[in-house]
Parts: C-alpha cells; structure tokens; sequence
C-alpha cells in the first residue's frame, strides 16, 4: 500500500530520469538492420592493464572487421565498452548498466569480476565469456551460462606435465624421479588448477608441492630455497601473470638453477612480457599457450593482421598474442549469435547458449584447438601446443596435445 | 527571515538543548532531505539506483571509518580487511547456519567489531604511521585467511575457485542482490540509523572521550579517561559499522571474493572521509557520494563530449580511463590545499554566507 501510495504520489513528481548513452563502437558501414548490442568490460587501468589492453583491442577490432564484412546475418554488433580497473564492484555496476541498455550476451575479463558475476548472469540467462579460464567456469552444472574459449588452466597444466613427463622419460629417468613444484599466485586465480593438476601427476606417480607466491615480492630466494632445492624439485610449473614470473626466472637463474630445474609457464605468464622481463634466463622454458603466440604462423591470424594494416595500427607482433586472444573470443560468440539468427531464432541468451551448445570442431584458423561446446561441457577445447623459448621468441615445442582424444583412446 | 542555522537560538530547557535541530528552518531541510531519499528510487533508472546503493554501502563504511581516524585520530589502513569480515561473516552465517539476513548482518557486524578490537590492541603503543603499519597486517591477515580458508570453499561443491557463493536474502519476496528497489529500501534504511546513532555518539561521554584522545592523548589521560580502554572501544565501534557496510555488500551481490577488499578500497575509503571531511558524520557521507559518483560524472562528462565529435570513441576509450584517475588525484590534493576539512566546511561556509544574507556585514 505504502509502496503504491508513492509511486502515484512520485509520478506526479517526475521530471525526467533515463539511462545515459555509453561508449559505443557502432557500425561503420551504413546498415538497416537492427545493431546487436554486445557489452564488454576490459580493465585498461588496473592492475592486470598491461595484457588487457591488447585483449580489448582484439576485441574491439574484431568488430569493427565484422561489421565492415557484413556483420552477423546482416546486423551491425555494437559493443558497449568500459574500462573497470579490475574493480568487482565496478564490474557489477556495468554489467547492470550494459544489460538493462540491450546487451544480450557479455564479455568479462578477469578471476574476480567472473566469479563475482557467475550467480547473476545465470539468473539474467545472459551466455558470458572471459579470460578466466578455470575449470569450474567450464561445467554448465555449475556455471551454466559461462564458456570457455581458451584450455582451462587445469587441462594446460596437465598438457604441460604430459609434454615434460614424455621428454624427462626420454631422458631415461622414471616417473618416479620427477618432482612438480607449482609456484602460484596466492589467489583463486593462482590455485584453480592445483587439484586437478595434482590428482593427474599423482595418478602417474609425480610428487608434487604447492609454494605460493606472496603478492608484491620482491624476490623468491627462500621459497627456492625450501621447495626446489631442499625439497630437490626437477621441474616448477608457474601459475601467475609475466612480471612475477619473470622475477621468479631471474631468481632461479642468478642462484644457476635453471640447468637442473625446468621451468614452464600456464598462460598468463607465457607470452612475449616474459621473455622481456627474464631476458636470457627465459631460455629453454615451457609455455602452455591456448592462443598461438605471434612468433608461429597461423593462417586464422591473417584477418587480424590486415585489419591492423589496414587501421594503420600497430603490428601484430607489438599487439601480442593478447590481441588475437580477444579477436577469437569474440568471434566463437559471434558464430554462436550468428547461429541463432541463421536457424531463425530469436536472439535472446537462452537461444544463443542453446545454440553455441551445438558449436562442433569451429576452426579459429589454428590459432587455437577447435572449439566444440556441449550442453554438458562448455569447455571450448581441451588441447594446445606446447612451446619453449627459443633465441628469445616462442616457438613450437609439441604436436597438438588433446585431452579428450587421450581419455577417449583410454576408453 | 528564520534562522536556518543556529544563530541566536537561546535554549530554556534540557530538552531544547538536546534537540539535533533545533530550529524550524533546520528541521524543514531534514524533511527536504527525506522527501529525496523517498523519491530517488521512483525516478531513478535501475542503474542510477544501483550507484545509489553502492554509495549508501560507501556511506555506512565511510561513517565506521571516520569515527576511528576523524574522531578518535588513529589512523587505519585495515578498512578492506574490516569490511572482509563483515561480509565474509554475515556469508558465512547464511550459509552454514541458516541465519536470517537481518541477524546475520548484526551478528557479522559484531564479530567484525570483536575483531576490530583485537586489531586495535597496538594502538596502546603505536600512533600514526606505526599503527597504519600494524592495521596493515590485519589487511593482509585477513586477505590470506579468505584466499585459503576451507570453510569459504565448502560455500559451492567445487572448491577450485575460492569464493563465497552468497544464499539468497528476500526482503519482502524481493531479492536484495536482484532488486536494487528492494535493497535500497534496507540500505538506506540501516545509514539512517547509523547516521543519527553515530552523531549521537559524539554527545555522550565516550564520544567524547574518542575527541579528546585525538586532540591530546596525555591530556586526556590526565582528566580521567582511560585512554587504552576507549581507543579499543572506537576501534570496535569503528568496526561494527564497516563490518556491517561489509555485510550489506555481502547481501548486494551473488559471489563474494577477497578481490573486492583489497589495499586500494582501504585507501579509497581514507580518500572518502579526507574529501568529505575528517570528524564530521555528514562529511562522510558527502565524501562517500563524491568518490563514488566523481568517476560516473566524468564518464558522463566524456562521453557528451564524444557526441559532440570532438573526440573519436576510440580515443575516448584510451583516454577516458586515465582522465578519471587523474581527476581523482587532483580532487585529494586541490582538498588538501583549499579546504582541508572537506566539503563538509564548504557547506557549512556556504550556510555561514546566508545566514545573514542579504544583509551580511
């Protein structure tokens, strides 16, 4: 009563309230069908800035290259777009905004705004994408309108103890001998693929230990101390972002361990920042890297390198694998929207999840494993290549490693 | 013309003395300002709302936090972990006990004020940077409790992410995390009452005691006042109310993970009383909403700007970010210099000028 005796009260009262316009990047060609709107938040001036920048503008590229090209079915995608600072709240805020503005489908970013928004965008059936790639995100039971488009970080840290454990046992050691240090970010993020991680090596007889890296350390001596030479580790695996990483590589090499010890890297510390910060120590180490770095060629990073031509932007190679990581991730949603339209569907967030659900073996022209979504699994692939630092760049180190084709064969 | 501020209010009774407005002219602006809060939520759209409540939240904390460092002068780097508490507590209580949202804020709120307490045991012996050092310590205590405490794990069958998966609180059918009508309605609700018992506090005799701790504290020793004991009760005032600022957040929001406490809330939250005004109740609340909606502004300031074609949108994107920490910045710093007491002062300089208006002397 109280509630309805205001709003009469109220209504009298009202002047004007609306949603205020966003940033948008709208169509550049002159299109009469309808604009798709698609919302993003990227973190331009936080702490992880350094490698979202580049995945903001692979996005961002990669709709203005659609839109040029006739966008999906005809329809213009305008991405409303946002900085947030890597701040959950802020996240939040957008992703109220960009819905209630029209966005049918969402582009996170990072470990807290997709965790923090995982409950929500179930609830508003909105299908969601990021560049947190833990397991979890992947189960539809538990996530179940998240996708992932890049290997989730437990399956790349099994493919790169599968990749170490085939050269140490061509090596002629055993199994038995090797010995797994994770050095990790002490965070979700820096965990997620741990349990996973280490039920397979137990399941092969690797021992392993977990030595977090506390934030803002200006050095690892003492964890290297304990875990990896007392506790004579053979190899470490690093679950963090490149500059901490890098710190842990000089670490090791100034204390000359890095002829004994094989260091790899999951994905947010396998890229060209690495190599960069750990200069000549950055030799030799192992990468799990889901999106093909720009070092190999790949045919389905052509669009994105002509585009850049063509924009006159910066080359691929100074964009870094970050770019075409945000180029494909929005192309896999796109296919998925496409699909709806292209099987006369309305584009509403239960159709396109129902329909990226039928997504089988899509070709990102080899810059990632193809992507299959099922309604019982949203992990887009579970394979990558495994490269290693070679002369300073990163190149090849391993045939397609494909978890599914290997537990299926197990089967 | 009827003094809108008090100017030769002469009190006869006990009674007047103790009324927080007095005048006529003071209690029409508290109805002016009632009137706002009851319409904001019929006018605003869902977004404009949702700010609304962060800044009540950034409003609850600001007041928890000025009491400790604007009243009683003892300065807190540890209002992220304080918050953390809060809403991980009232989480916690939800999910493992089943406890009401109403009694689990309360309840969080007082384990947030218990610790608090424990965490203001060094101010006996440290002052200023020495004791922002120590509640340092409880920040990053805390930070990695939440990142690897099991309980927060056991929240969601899958311990692989650590975060806390939030139980639904209905309010009246109305989901708090859903409805941003139905979550204002409370939040709003628990500021009014932590505005008016925080600035009654400073009328009792611990308040006051907080204020002489901060303006002399050997001073105070020597009138009486037991300085160990009342500093740890403002810590744990301080801390009741941020906790409960944490649980509110807590109940907004559908996950809760140790992202949203860190370091640089606690430094935004300092940034908020300094802005607002150090030891004033309303200048908390001013400096919650300035820091909160300064960067909703600007954005809206630059993106009028792109309509007009001055600047293309993708400049605006690479632009946008960096003028917002700029303006930032230089709102600290053009308060330090032109009006260290905040904006609390600038409004009541602006009363000051029309008190007597049109015929100042």
């Amino acid at each position: 009563m109280f509630k309805r005796f205001l709003i009469i009260t109220v209504t009298l009262l009202i002047v004007f309230a609306g949603a205020t316009p966003r940033t948008s990047h709208e169509a550049t060609l002159a299109q009469d069908m309808e604009p798709i709107t698609v919302g993003a938040i990227f973190d331009l001036t936080g702490p992880t800035s350094d490698v979202s920048q580049f995945y903001a503008q692979g996005m961002l590229g990669y709709v203005d290259w659609l839109n040029a090209n006739g966008g999906i079915e005809g329809h213009p995608i305008e991405m409303i777009s946002q900085d947030y600072a890597y701040s959950v709240e802020t996240a939040e805020n957008l992703y109220v905004e960009f819905v209630n503005a029209g966005s049918v489908v969402f582009q996170g970013w990072g470990t807290g705004d997709t965790e923090a928004l995982r409950g929500r965008i179930a609830e508003d059936e909105i299908p969601f994408m990021s560049a947190s790639y833990s397991a979890t995100l992947g189960d539809p039971a538990e996530a179940p309108y998240n996708f992932l488009v890049g290997t989730s970080y437990s399956d790349q840290a099994i493919i790169l103890m599968q990749a170490m454990l085939d050269e140490w046992l061509d090596q002629g050691y055993a199994a038995e001998e090797m010995k797994v240090a994770f050095f990790h970010n002490d965070s979700p993020f820096g965990t997620s693929p741990l349990d996973d991680a280490e039920a397979w090596a137990a399941e092969h007889g690797i021992a392993t230990v977990r030595v977090p890296m506390p934030r803002g350390a200006t050095g690892f001596d003492a964890e290297i101390t304990t875990n990896v030479v007392e506790a004579e580790a053979t190899h470490i695996i690093i679950q963090n972002v490149s500059s901490p990483a890098a710190l842990l590589v000089r670490n090791l090499g100034d204390l000359g361990l890095l002829d004994f010890v094989q260091v790899g890297c999951l994905n947010w510390c396998a890229d060209e920042l690495l190599i960069n910060g750990a200069g000549d120590y950055a030799e030799g180490i192992m990468g799990a890297i889901p999106f093909a770095p720009t070092s190999v060629e790949r045919e389905g990073q052509a669009d994105a390198i002509a585009w850049l031509d063509e924009t006159d932007g910066p080359s691929l190679a100074e964009s870094t694998l970050h770019y075409t990581q945000g180029w494909v991730t929005m192309a896999v949603m796109a296919e998925g929207m496409r699909l709806t339209l292209a099987n006369g569907e309305e584009l509403t967030g239960p159709n396109i999840k129902a329909n990226l659900e039928t997504l089988a073996e899509f070709d990102t022209g080899g810059v990632t494993a193809p992507i299959t979504f099922t309604a019982e699994d949203h992990r887009g692939n579970r394979a990558l290549h495994v490269y290693r630092v070679e002369d300073g760049v990163w190149v090849e180190a391993s045939d397609l490693i494909d978890l599914r084709e290997m537990e299926m064969d197990m089967e | 013309m009827m003094a809108t501020t008090q100017c030769g209010v002469f009190h006869e009774s006990y009674r007047s003395d103790m009324q927080l407005r007095p005048t006529t002219w003071q209690r029409l602006r508290v109805v002016v300002v009632f009137a706002f809060i009851i319409i904001l939520p019929f006018v605003a759209s869902a977004q404009n709302l949702r700010i609304a409540n962060t800044v009540v939240i950034a409003a609850i904390g600001a007041i928890g936090l000025n009491i400790l460092v604007g009243y009683t002068g003892q300065i807190s780097l540890g209002q992220g972990a304080f918050l953390a508490v809060g809403a991980y507590s009232t989480g916690l209580l939800m999910h493992y006990y089943e406890l009401p949202w109403p009694i689990a804020l309360v309840l969080g709120a007082l384990i947030t004020a218990m610790f608090g307490a424990v965490f203001g045991i060094p101010s006996l012996r440290l002052k200023g940077l020495y004791l922002a050092v120590a509640t340092l310590a409880a920040q990053q205590i805390v930070g990695w409790f939440v990142r690897n405490w099991d309980p927060i794990d056991g929240t969601k069958a899958d311990g692989a992410a650590r975060e806390l998966s939030m139980p639904r609180a209905l309010f009246f059918g109305d989901k708090l995390n859903d409805s941003e009508f139905a979550f204002y309605v409370v939040g709003m609700i628990a500021l009014v009452i932590v505005a008016v018992v925080a600035t009654n506090l400073f009328r009792t005799h611990i308040g006051r005691a907080f204020v002489a701790i901060r303006d002399q504290d050997i001073a105070a020793e020597v009138m009486g006042v037991n300085v160990f004991q009342y500093k740890l009760v403002a810590f744990a005032t301080s801390s009741f109310f941020v906790g409960l600022a944490g649980g509110l957040t807590a109940v907004h929001s559908t996950n809760i993970s140790f992202e949203r406490f860190t370091i640089d809330v606690s430094i935004e939250y300092l940034a908020m009383i300094i802005i607002g005004g150090l030891g004033s109740i309303s200048g908390s609340i001013y400096g919650a909403a300035f820091v909160k909606l300064l960067p909703e502004i600007l954005r809206d300031v630059g993106l009028w700007i792109a309509d007009q074609g001055w600047l293309a949108s993708g400049q605006l994107d690479q632009y946008l970010p960096f003028a917002e920490d700029a303006a930032f910045g230089l709102a600290i710093i053009l308060t330090l210099i032109f009006e260290p007491e905040g904006i609390v002062k600038l409004w009541s300089d602006l009363k000051a000028y029309f008190r007597l208006w049109p015929f100042s002397y």
